[in-house]
């Protein structure tokens, strides 16, 4: 049979297999509410920092990291945004995991950078600043993270 | 992204696979675990029964299972690629690009 259909029809064929295989690529993503609670999470453990109550800094950083490791194990492979399917582990970036990592990491870094520059500056609550500006950096930065995750995936061969 | 490692599938014709709203599903299914029935339904802009119908075909070729779960306290129907329905589906592909590589070496040598 393959022998009866034309370059053309088989042209079709595979564009039509690339045109479905980015409709689940377009799948790939973090649920929207891990961003949202990540950024709740920094300006929270910034607020207790303000509070200046040195055990409760301690207890409110250990919990949140617990909370986030238990939660991010199951959403950050990038493969469950929807209910509705599971993505295949071999379309999505083996490195996911490790780039949202990084991401957390270096916005730990931004966070500090900025505390001690509005200190610096003599601004009150530099710590609370900090946690903002990276909230708001985490609910920006976070999907771009993920479209960037996407863009990689459609560029990758397909079969 | 596949894996470097992955054999070359054997180029192979299906002519159950190759009629399009029967590849465009599977070409869906090739890329996800399982998906939702409702999703592959919206994609394609099918109908209930006209999916089903394509599913049931591929089903009894034992190309894709179809399973009833509850997810959220609602009852879905998930549907994945079988393993002999992934190597059909790999097979297919490498037939279609076998076409087009044929095709294209002619034209190179006229």
């Amino acid at each position: 049979m393959a022998e009866n259909i034309d370059r053309a029809e088989a042209g079709r064929a595979l564009e039509e297999i690339e045109v479905r295989r980015r409709q689940i690529v377009a799948e790939i993503d973090v649920p929207a509410w891990y961003w949202w609670g990540l950024a709740a999470g920094w300006v929270g453990l910034g607020l207790v920092t303000v509070a200046g109550i040195p055990w409760l800094s301690v207890v409110a950083t250990v919990g949140f990291g617990a909370v986030h490791s238990a939660v991010a194990t199951r959403v950050i492979d990038g493969r469950h945004r929807s209910p509705q399917l599971s993505v295949r582990a071999d379309v999505v970036s083996r490195h996911v995991r490790a780039l949202i990592i990084g991401f957390l990491i270096a916005l730990v870094a931004v966070t500090v950078g900025i505390a001690l520059l509005a200190d610096g500056l003599g601004a009150p609550q530099p710590v609370l600043i900090a946690s903002i500006a990276v909230a708001i950096a985490v609910i920006l930065g976070g999907p771009r993270l993920m479209a960037f995750v996407r863009r990689r995936a459609e560029r990758s061969e397909g079969m | 992204m596949r894996s470097k490692a992955a054999p070359t599938p054997e180029p192979r014709f299906d002519e159950l696979i190759h009629p399009s709203t029967r590849l465009s599903i599977v070409a869906l299914l090739s890329s996800a675990d399982w998906i939702d029935f409702a999703f592959v339904r919206d994609r394609l802009g099918l109908s209930d029964s006209a999916l089903s119908k394509q599913f049931a075909t591929l089903e009894e070729a034992k190309y894709i299972a179809v399973e009833r779960v509850v997810s959220n306290g609602r009852r879905r129907v998930r549907v994945r690629l079988t393993e002999s329905g992934r190597s059909a589906f790999e097979g297919h592909v490498a037939a279609l690009r076998a076409v087009v590589a044929t095709a294209e070496s002619i034209s190179a040598t006229l």
